[in-house]
C-alpha cells in the first residue's frame, strides 16, 4: 500500500491506495495534481532518508507528503 | 474558619503543582499534536531525532548555501540561522499557510530548508533571536 499524507489542521490526513489498482492509482494521481494546483509541495524520502521534492506524480512512491505553501511569519 | 480556608488553598496549590510537574515530566499532547510529532519523528534523520529528543530542537543544512539552521519546537519564530560556532545569528520566520500543529510546522520548515532554501528565505521575515544558548533537556 502507498500513502499520501496531507498536512492539515487535524495533524494530517492520510489516503492509502494500492499502486497495483489502476483506478486507485488514477485517483491518487488526480489528488496529487489537485494539491499541486492548490500550491502544496510534494515530498518523498530518498533511500538515504533525505526529503526530495517531486513535481510529478510518482506511482512508485510509498509515501508522499504534501506541505502547504509558506508565508512570512 | 480562616485556618480551614488556608489549608484548602494549600491543598489546591499542591495539587496544581503536582499536575504541573506531571505535565513537565511526561508532556501533554492532544491527538492532533501527537500525530504531528509522530510524523515529524518519522521524517527526521537519526541525528536530528536524537538532537530533538534531547534538546527540543534540531539542526538542518540549507540545500543551496550549506548554512546551518536550528529549528526549535514551536509554530512561529522558531527557525534561526547559526553562525560557524553554532550560535544563533538571525531568526528566519516562515510558516505554512494553513494552521498546523507544531510537529507539522517543524517538518515543513525542515523540508523547505533542505529542498528549497532560497525559495523559502524569499518569503521569510527576519527577527533578532533571543534564544537561550543553554540547551534545555526534555
Amino acid at each position: 500500500m502507498a500513502t499520501q499524507i496531507i498536512m492539515d489542521h487535524s495533524g494530517d490526513s492520510r489516503h492509502e491506495f494500492n499502486p497495483a489498482d489502476a483506478a486507485a492509482l488514477l485517483e491518487a494521481e488526480q489528488r496529487f495534481n489537485a494539491l499541486m494546483r492548490e500550491g502544496y509541495t510534494a515530498a518523498v524520502r530518498s533511500p538515504t532518508g533525505d526529503p526530495t521534492v517531486i513535481r510529478k506524480f510518482d506511482p512508485k512512491a510509498e509515501e508522499t507528503l504534501f506541505v502547504p505553501r509558506f508565508v512570512g511569519g | 474558619m480562616l485556618r480551614q480556608l488556608r489549608r484548602r488553598c494549600a491543598d489546591a496549590a499542591r495539587r496544581v503543582l503536582a499536575a504541573w510537574q506531571r505535565f513537565r515530566e511526561f508532556g501533554f499532547h492532544s491527538e492532533r499534536e501527537a500525530r504531528g510529532l509522530a510524523l515529524l519523528k518519522a521524517w527526521l534523520s537519526r541525528e536530528q531525532l536524537a538532537q530533538y529528543r534531547q534538546y527540543r530542537h534540531f539542526d538542518v543544512t540549507g540545500c543551496h548555501s550549506g548554512k546551518r539552521y536550528r529549528i526549535r519546537h514551536g509554530v512561529s519564530m522558531n527557525v534561526c540561522e547559526l553562525d560557524s560556532l553554532g550560535r544563533p545569528l538571525v531568526g528566519r520566520c516562515f510558516v505554512p499557510r494553513d494552521n498546523l500543529v507544531a510537529g507539522d510546522v517543524m517538518l515543513a520548515q525542515k523540508i523547505a530548508l533542505e529542498t528549497n532554501e532560497h525559495g523559502v528565505l524569499l518569503v521569510a521575515k527576519t527577527f533578532s533571536p533571543r534564544w537561550r544558548t543553554i540547551h534545555t533537556e526534555v
